[in-house]
């Protein structure tokens, strides 16, 4: 009993020691059907050396550096498909799957009907705050997943979201 | 009439060197100036060839070191600034339908 209360309390510890960790997903499914994919992968080694190029004279630039500075890494997965109708609900429940309180807590749900457009926003929740964000957009010619790990300023990023018009940067663009 | 073997070992017989030879030759090798052969130089016997050949590949490598992380460094950066953009472009989307939905709500 008492050796499996050490065990209990060590699982504990442990999982407090461990790394913030990016959500696990399989995208092999829908990169098959897919016509275009565009995938971002930045570790936290890599996030760090992008921020140190950003530049502090320009205000948008110093204020991304700002954001990711307290970010462990960034992934995002975009799909995008040649007609409507080419992945469906069915495709995009997995991704969810791994979402489930009270690690992670969904924060907006939306859908239009007029465009037939969702955004789900879930949020992960640890002793300092936000600890990651997850975004699952779906388009009916478009899927997005946005995993940022670490300690996300929310506001700052929507912010940004909005007034920034970044010129389109090809980084891996995959058939 | 002599045959043209006869002439040719005519023209081909041993004649011994008169008796002061050895004497005259050592005599004109005494006198003749020294004269060294020019030494070819090596290019990297020059100095400062010497000191920069084992140290320019050193050079080289920190030089293409330097160039990779900067390079690395570029792609990464673009790299973030495609992913806040994607990011927030979405998260505004949902924020923006979150304050409409209020709004309406409201009045």
């Amino acid at each position: 009993m008492k050796a499996a209360g050490f065990f209990i309390a060590f699982l504990a510890l442990a999982a407090g020691l461990l790394p913030a960790q990016q959500v696990k997903w399989n995208f092999d499914k829908l990169a098959a059907r897919a016509s275009d994919s565009t995938e971002v992968s930045l570790d936290g080694a890599l996030l760090q050396l992008g921020a140190k190029f950003l530049s502090d004279d320009d205000k948008d630039q110093a204020k991304i550096k700002k954001l990711v500075g307290g970010l462990k890494g960034i992934y995002i997965k975009t799909f995008e498909f040649k007609k409507p109708g080419e992945y469906s609900a069915s495709d995009v429940e997995p991704f969810r799957a791994p979402l489930h309180a009270p690690e992670w807590q969904r924060i907006v749900g939306t859908h239009s009907n007029e465009d037939g457009e969702s955004v789900e926003v879930y949020i992960k929740n640890d002793s300092k705050g936000i600890g990651g964000l997850v975004i699952i957009s779906t388009a009916p010619k478009e899927l997005t997943l946005v995993n940022i790990v670490g300690a996300v300023d929310l506001d700052s990023l929507s912010e940004l979201g909005k007034h920034f018009d970044f010129p389109e940067v090809e980084v891996e663009k995959k058939k | 009439m002599a045959t043209f073997e006869d002439e040719l070992r005519l023209a081909l017989r041993r004649q011994e060197p008169s008796p002061d030879f050895t004497e005259r030759v050592l005599a004109r090798v005494a006198d003749a100036p020294t004269r060294r052969a020019p030494r070819m130089s090596q290019p990297w016997q020059r100095p400062m060839i010497r000191w920069v050949a084992p140290v320019a590949p050193a050079l080289l490598l920190a030089a293409g070191g330097a160039e990779y992380r900067h390079y690395r460094g570029e792609r990464a950066k673009a790299q973030v600034l495609l992913a806040v953009r994607i990011a927030g472009s979405k998260l505004n989307k949902a924020q923006r339908k979150v304050h409409m939905l209020a709004h309406r709500s409201n009045s």
